[in-house]
């Protein structure tokens, strides 16, 4: 039960026949997960202390980016770890219960919001691929491109600065139609992929800095594919790579189908 | 707190780029936030430059002396970019919903 | 993930944090590029870029729309 003071930190909705371990997994804030079990579903979850999970706390914590790499990896590691058994319906961070009490009501109603998601999760996993725009070739080396000339109308001759100009259009111009091909490319592999899954989710492209690549990203998208399909999802990758030119894919998975589960059980 | 659930998602995490004040950490956050400004301000320019030749507004004389401002600027840049031991994606600071403060491809 | 056969393909702490909270934080995660000025482990200036550079930016966009370099 929890204490007093303390919240109920909840990380996912299993069925009820599910052995639930997590062994000598931390969880969030400290103490090791456990489960609670009502209307045939199992929730794992965890204790919190008001003082650290409350709502004001809360609102600091999620603006803090440490905070949040700690916490998130906790929250992950508690679905890894179970994940491994059978179907577990994730939370999102932060889906917090005043008690007990208040978990078992959720499970009771919203089991068959619960139950459907299991349903749509089960021998299916989620896979996450991200496509970046390749860096054009530095196109200041090759030839000047005839009918552009920088000098204007009659003069091809180029100083030091209009050669400069030239360079730069070129390296614009090349960047763009990157860019462009890039896009389309992410299209034909979102649409590609889409074909050997259940349900797929597109995200905001991440920003250069978070992702870590230097070149704009044109897909992140996640697709739930079932288990027994991963192989030729995992061959039609490979397959898209090769003959996408313009585009870097990159897999991960599989993952806890964080993205297919709708928004949890807040309220409605 | 009502007996009920409390979800949080959370859109803005900030990075906040602290700057002490200990001598090498402020010169360099705002180093870094001075450097950011006037790259988008050289990239500003470059293009319109770039703009104004196509638009065939400038003479011959015009483009060069532009030109050669525009590449010593971009010389510039980098010189201060290695003196403070800086990349070029060091500058590109996302501004949230704004996305990346400068286009990529310096 | 309970399908035998096939190697995960990420695995603990290999996961990018960037795509962890995309997926358990409810609208993703964007980092604000703000700077904060502080002595002493006192905040003193909170300088908000967005603010700073809204209007160079938005012209940058402007001048983007017409096509020729973005």
């Amino acid at each position: 039960m929890a204490a007093e003071g303390g919240l109920v930190w909840m990380y996912g909705v299993a069925s009820g026949d599910l052995e639930v371990f997590a062994d000598g997994v931390a969880g969030v804030g400290g103490p090791p997960p456990r489960t609670i079990t009502a209307a045939g579903l199992t929730a794992i979850v965890g204790d919190v202390s008001n003082r650290d999970y409350g709502e004001a706390a809360l609102r600091r914590h999620l603006e803090d980016l440490d905070w949040l790499a700690r916490t998130a990896r906790a929250h992950h590691a508690v679905l890894a770890a179970v994940a491994g058994r059978g179907p577990v319906v994730p939370m999102r961070l932060a889906t917090l219960f005043a008690s007990d009490a208040g978990v078992t009501g959720t499970l009771q109603e919203r089991a068959d919001d619960f139950r459907g998601a299991l349903n749509l999760i089960s021998a299916r996993s989620e896979w996450g691929v991200k496509a970046y725009a390749i860096k054009p070739a530095d196109p200041a080396h090759a030839a000047e491109e005839p009918g552009r000339p920088v000098a204007g109308r009659e003069s091809p001759a180029a100083g030091p600065g209009a050669a400069y100009l030239q360079r730069r259009r070129a390296q614009l111009t090349a960047a763009k139609d990157a860019r462009s091909e890039a896009l389309a490319s992410a299209r034909t592999v979102h649409a590609e992929l889409g074909r050997f899954a259940v349900s797929s989710r597109v995200y905001p492209p991440q920003a250069p800095d978070l992702a870590g690549q230097p070149t704009p990203m044109v897909l992140n998208a996640a697709y739930l594919v079932a288990d027994e399909r991963a192989s030729q999802f995992a061959a039609a990758m490979a397959d898209l790579t090769a003959r996408h030119r313009f585009v870097q894919l990159t897999l991960t998975g599989p993952w806890p189908a964080y993205s297919f589960v709708g928004d949890g059980p807040g309220p409605r | 707190m009502a007996d009920g659930v409390v979800t949080t998602g959370q859109r803005n995490a900030a990075h906040r780029l602290r700057i002490d004040a200990d001598p090498e950490s402020l010169e360099k956050g705002l180093v870094t936030l001075v450097l950011a400004l006037v790259e988008l301000l050289r990239q500003l320019m470059e293009r319109q430059a770039l703009r104004r030749v196509d638009q065939g507004s400038l003479t011959d004389i015009q483009i060069e002396k532009v030109g050669s401002t525009l590449m010593a600027l971009d010389a510039g840049m980098a010189e201060l970019l290695d003196h403070f031991g800086l990349t070029a994606e060091d500058l590109n600071l996302d501004l949230g919903p704004l996305g990346p403060l400068l286009h990529d491809g310096r | 993930m309970t399908g035998p056969g096939f190697d995960p393909v990420i695995q603990g702490e290999r996961i990018a944090l960037v795509d962890l909270l995309d997926r358990v934080l409810a609208d993703g995660v964007v980092i604000v590029g703000d700077v904060t000025l502080s002595i002493a482990e006192v905040d003193l200036v909170k300088v908000s870029l967005r603010a700073l550079v809204t209007s160079v930016s938005a012209l940058m966009d402007t001048m983007d729309d017409s096509q020729e370099y973005s």
